[in-house]
């Protein structure tokens, strides 16, 4: 039993899973569920469809170069049944999964990074032009403070202690 | 499981070099009026487009083996597999193959049952 990656979107595929499609010149594409197969059938190509790895890896949106990968290479020899072996590849598989993951995370952190200042202005104007879809129009006239820039035109009164109005 | 999809008049290449070209099914061995027949069967096909002036001529009747078809062959440890085209190898009565080489990629499970075939085929191809 080998797992297998689906030549379109890059996932393991499972036994039972997909669909094989045998090339007459004996290329065999492997899918894994009909969504790739079906892209496949429309001739479309995995490094131009932004869901599929090879997108994300071509335009440096997931993580290419890393000495983790160099463990899960496709090795055609079998190896002799070794229990120790068997057991310490499965340790070690779970480490190298774990090291993996936690690198590819970082990676797609520092990606966005800097966008601090950009969730901060689009935050203010959504407060600006939203803010009708939690308060009511009127009721924004009255306390302006929810808005940072008020379109409501305000009389400034000097007000002294005997002016004052009571709010 | 197997995948059910040539039926009379279906057209096949032939994936071998006994010198036909295209084969259309007339017959399926099996029972008489047999419907369908999938990779593994043996069918009655008539030549429709042979290579010229070789032993094998066009119109005549001869029997295949169907190796590869485009609807999905089922195995049972769950792999689907298919193929980009419909194909047979040609045939004689007992079994062996009229040509002397297979060309393409061939199902396993077609040629199970002729096992002086499947020496040639080991020799030559890819088994799936």
């Amino acid at each position: 039993m080998r797992l297998e990656k689906c030549w379109f979107c890059s996932s393991t595929i499972y036994p039972g899973h997909g669909i094989q499609f045998v090339r007459n010149d004996a290329k065999i594409f492997r899918f894994c569920r009909s969504k790739c197969h079906k892209n496949f059938k429309m001739k479309r190509n995995p490094r131009k469809v932004k869901w599929t790895k090879a997108y994300r890896r071509l335009h440096g949106k997931d993580m290419t170069q890393d000495a983790t990968f160099e463990f899960e290479r496709k090795r055609n020899r079998p190896e002799r049944y070794d229990r120790n072996l068997t057991e310490n590849t499965l340790k070690a598989i779970k480490v190298i999964d774990k090291v993996r993951s936690r690198r590819e995370e970082t990676h797609i952190k520092n990606r966005m990074k800097g966008k601090k200042s950009k969730i901060t202005k689009e935050a203010l104007k959504e407060l600006d032009q939203q803010i009708h879809m939690i308060k009511a129009p009127g009721a924004m006239v009255k306390d302006a403070s929810a808005t940072t820039s008020a379109k409501v035109t305000v009389k400034v009164q000097h007000d002294t202690d005997e002016n004052r109005m009571e709010e | 499981i197997k995948n059910d999809m040539i039926q009379p008049q279906t057209h096949l290449n032939v994936a071998d070099n006994s010198r036909a070209r295209e084969l259309m099914c007339i017959q399926i061995i099996g029972a008489s009026n047999r419907r369908y027949a999938h990779i593994g069967d043996v069918i009655v096909a008539v030549i429709k487009d042979a290579v010229p002036n070789m032993p094998l001529e066009r119109s005549e009747l001869v029997r295949a083996v169907i190796v590869r078809t485009c609807k999905e062959l089922k195995r049972d440890n769950g792999m689907i597999i298919r193929y980009d085209d419909n194909a047979a190898v040609v045939i004689d009565q007992e079994g062996n193959s009229k040509g002397t080489r297979v060309f393409g990629a061939i199902a396993r499970d077609s040629i199970h049952h002729f096992e002086k075939m499947q020496k040639k085929v080991k020799k030559a191809n890819k088994n799936f």
